[in-house]
């Protein structure tokens, strides 16, 4: 019976550990599909970007430039874009990559039967319209525009588009129904077991845009350096520690709170990350209290951000008031000027206010990867050490998201996905709240110097605008923003070159040691 | 027999259409727009709006109820918005992963507590009772979660004996499928076992002090005849009912053994769907669970005579 046991411990044993060369990263949830840009969330869009790329991508600091392009080129009026191709870059099929296969993607995007998210983004009803796409020459294609657009390149980059990534025509079936993505990207699909693991392997003819090892978010070298990569779902971040701990699990992000224990396992190595994702405090600027610039002013002085947020994040983040990313190029002095911790100010602010003691709720949810509760319960305590009775609500998210969209509420801790361009950064919480009622700020001037961010080419020009902008939400505090996102992740010591960035688990220029 | 057979048949139609209709209506009253979570902060009116008229969400209540009852009526239980895959086939394979587990464990747990249970009950307040009372409450009162943690620690970790992580379907590799689930079928195994046990012990004691166990006794008959041959049959009745409820039980609720064992059952399709508002797949989930319950429940009742013929006489 002992042996029997022992050999069926043994064949256990060696189900575990991943053979060499091939990494195994857990994720917390599957993809959505493995179609470029449709039905998609950020976990999707992650993996499908290791396969495919588009003319445009981001490098580090978020700034869009040419990745399948060699150059961009903008015509004088702003309104005509020449991608000129890289060359000698292959599909995973082996085909060459020509203007009429990005002609060929676009036509597919465009078409509502597709169901690109960002066919809105493209098609005028956004104000932004791609009124002519042509292919001159085999390696030119020019796009026109209705109008000159600061952000179109950014829109061609985002990851929630897929960065309109160009796929061969086989990607589809012969009925029109997508099957694969075959894309120029450095990794290849694998396999797709519904909620349990993807994989994907090296493209071994990959062409790197830059070849010199150095990564710079999707622009900079990509090369697949593993043989292949499984992506295994785990949903309990306790199984993902113990997978880590057993070797079963090469990589994989792990919880704030964990991030000290898992630093004192010898095997393993730990990374933290921030990404553009910004935490904060939604208030409604229409509640009848609320809408007082005195009481929202007393608020942002009474919080004291060192502590919020070392609390908030386990000590992992630092605090950041700005609308923008750190990382972003248009990050000046000015966006380095926060709110001012000031309890005795606070207090000031409050009398003047003519605030009586009446209740403000936050809104909060309890999901154990998002900040929202600790964030909430550490203004809680400040707001009331000035005299404000301050509760807390504690919904299911997607309740939580249903008041935010129908701004029904009175002040929530919430977090915003990432924008890398600050005008989008300053749109997705700006707006008329009659036409859109999760809009927060709605203060003409502030619309009005955002619309003029989304057409304004010029760097200089547009710094202005937004250290402006800057200064306006300091001053009138439609919302506090806290700290950005940070992402830990644990490694196996064996894992190298893996860089995190912007919660993109990027696998190229990563090894694997036997 | 056929009439009983019948008659409980029939009855569990009604039983079906009263979840459906709840499932479809309850489901609703939660708050939160499937449209609005899958678009997340990204969403405008106008994209929240073309998602509700995709996905059929701007039509009035009965009309939505009176499409997927159409649909339901021919075996379709329509395609999930978040993997766009049609849900039965979906709910058959999740289902079969879960029914791996659960059956065995709740069939191992019956061999043990059931036996167990009735030795408790013929000792009763012995050192033995005692002590598998003890460890019965014991089992039953540690979180299944819990449990699966300290297994999963004590096995993967500490000895290294079994995979923490992963999934292997028995159909792919027989030998390394029934591996991967060694842990999730123990951490139910040794759950179950409290269960039964206390059920076994109860009725048995209740049946030990009836008279004719009395007058069996009077007859000269020894302890064991007594015990197995008069007792135990009567006092099966009770315990043979509740391990239909706990397969029941087991087949909605083994969403947390599933989520700490990473395996992709039923329990775990159940939950995420609920997180992702995914509406048709939450409905035929919680239908299928139903109908599993109601038939499971039909299975021990046509099974029941076999230990109390008085049933069919009724």
């Amino acid at each position: 019976m002992n042996r029997v046991l022992a050999s069926a411990f043994m064949l256990a044993a060696m189900a575990g550990p991943a053979a060499a060369q091939s990494l195994t990263v857990s994720v917390a949830a599957d993809v959505r599909s493995i179609n470029p840009g449709v039905n998609r969330d950020d976990n999707t869009d992650d993996f499908v970007l290791q396969m495919v790329e588009g003319l445009a991508g981001y490098d580090e600091g978020g700034t869009p430039g040419p990745l399948l392009a060699e150059k961009i080129d903008v015509s004088p009026d702003g309104k005509t874009y020449t991608f000129t191709l890289r060359k000698g870059v292959k599909f995973h099929n082996g085909a060459p990559l020509t203007s009429a296969d990005v002609l060929w993607s676009w036509n597919r995007y465009m078409d509502p039967k597709t169901d690109w998210r960002c066919l809105t983004e493209f098609d005028g009803r956004n104000g932004l319209k791609v009124e002519a796409v042509e292919a001159p020459d085999a390696n030119t294609v020019t796009m026109k525009l209705n109008a000159p657009n600061a952000l179109f390149l950014d829109a061609l980059a985002r990851t929630d588009c897929a960065m309109a990534a160009v796929i061969h025509k086989d990607s589809v079936k012969p009925d029109g129904s997508f099957d694969k993505p075959i894309g120029t990207g450095p990794f290849k699909m694998g396999e797709w077991k519904r909620n349990e693991f993807y994989t994907m392997s090296a493209f071994a003819d990959y062409v790197s845009p830059k070849g010199d090892g150095k990564i710079d978010g999707y622009l900079g070298s990509k090369r697949p350096l593993v043989k292949d990569v499984k992506f295994l779902i785990v949903r309990d971040p306790a199984t993902v520690k113990a997978g880590l701990l057993s070797g079963a699990i090469d990589m994989g992000g792990i919880l704030n709170s964990d991030v000290d224990e898992l630093r004192k396992a010898p095997s393993l190595n730990v990374q933290v990350g921030t990404n553009a994702v910004r935490h904060g405090l939604l208030i409604q600027t229409r509640d009848p209290l609320l809408k007082n610039v005195k009481l929202r002013q007393a608020i942002a002085a009474a919080i004291d951000y060192d502590e919020l947020v070392s609390a908030a994040s386990a000590d992992l983040a630092k605090p950041n008031n700005s609308p923008l990313y750190p990382g972003s190029s248009y990050f000046g002095d000015v966006e380095k000027q926060g709110f001012k911790y000031d309890p005795a100010q606070a207090k000031k602010l409050l009398q003047e206010s003519g605030y009586k003691g009446e209740t403000i709720t936050i809104l909060a949810n309890k999901r154990p990867t998002a900040v929202s509760f600790p964030q909430a319960v550490v203004a809680q305590s400040m707001l009331q050490a000035i005299g404000i009775k301050a509760e807390i609500e504690v919904l299911e998210w997607a309740t939580q998201l249903d008041r935010y969209n129908k701004g029904n509420y009175q002040m929530q801790a919430f977090s915003f996905s990432s924008r890398f361009d600050p005008a989008l950064g300053f749109e997705q919480f700006s707006g008329n709240k009659d036409k859109q009622p999760r809009k927060i700020w709605e203060e003409p001037q502030a619309l009005a110097l955002i619309d003029k961010a989304m057409v304004v080419a010029d760097k200089a020009e547009r710094q202005k605008l937004f250290d402006e902008l800057h200064k306006r939400y300091i001053a009138e505090v439609p919302m506090i923003f806290t700290f950005n996102g940070v992402e830990p992740y644990a490694l196996s010591k064996r894992v190298k070159g893996f860089e995190a960035w912007q919660s993109k688990q990027r696998m190229w220029e990563v090894t694997l040691a036997n | 027999m056929l009439r009983f057979a019948l008659t409980r048949i029939v009855m569990a139609i009604p039983t079906l259409l009263i979840v459906a209709v709840s499932v479809f209506v309850l489901i609703r009253l939660i708050p939160g727009d499937p449209a609005s979570l899958m678009l997340g902060d990204l969403a405008t009116p106008a994209s929240i709006a073309d998602l509700r008229a995709r996905l059929g969400l701007d039509q009035s209540l009965p009309t939505q109820f009176g499409i997927w009852f159409s649909h339901l009526l021919k075996g379709d239980l329509g395609i999930s918005i978040n993997s766009q895959e049609p849900i039965l086939p979906l709910i058959l394979s999740r289902f079969w992963v879960s029914a791996q587990i659960v059956l065995v464990a709740v069939f191992f747990a019956s061999l043990v507590a059931v036996p167990a249970g009735v030795i408790a009950a013929w000792r009763q307040d012995s050192t033995l009772d005692l002590g598998l009372v003890g460890a019965a409450t014991l089992l039953l009162s540690i979180p299944t979660f819990w449990l699966g943690l300290l297994l999963l620690l004590f096995f993967g970790l500490k000895l290294e004996w079994l995979p923490v992580v992963g999934y292997v379907s028995i159909g792919d590799d027989p030998w390394r499928g029934i591996i991967y689930l060694i842990m999730p079928i123990l951490t139910l195994f040794l759950h179950e076992i409290g269960v039964i046990l206390r059920m076994a012990r109860a009725s048995t004691l209740e049946v030990l002090r009836l008279d004719y166990i009395t007058h069996a006794r009077a007859k000269g008959l020894s302890e064991g005849a007594v015990l197995w041959r008069h007792a135990f049959k009567n006092a099966f009745g009770p315990t043979w009912t509740l391990i239909g409820l706990v397969l029941g039980n087991l087949l909605g609720g083994i969403a947390v053994v599933e989520t700490v064992f990473t395996i992709p059952g039923l329990g775990r399709l159940l939950v995420d769907s609920i997180f992702a508002r995914d509406y048709p797949v939450i409905q035929g989930c919680m239908l299928f669970v139903a109908f599993c319950y109601v038939l499971v429940n039909l299975v021990i009742d046509l099974c029941y005579p076999i230990f109390d013929p008085r049933v069919t006489a009724q």
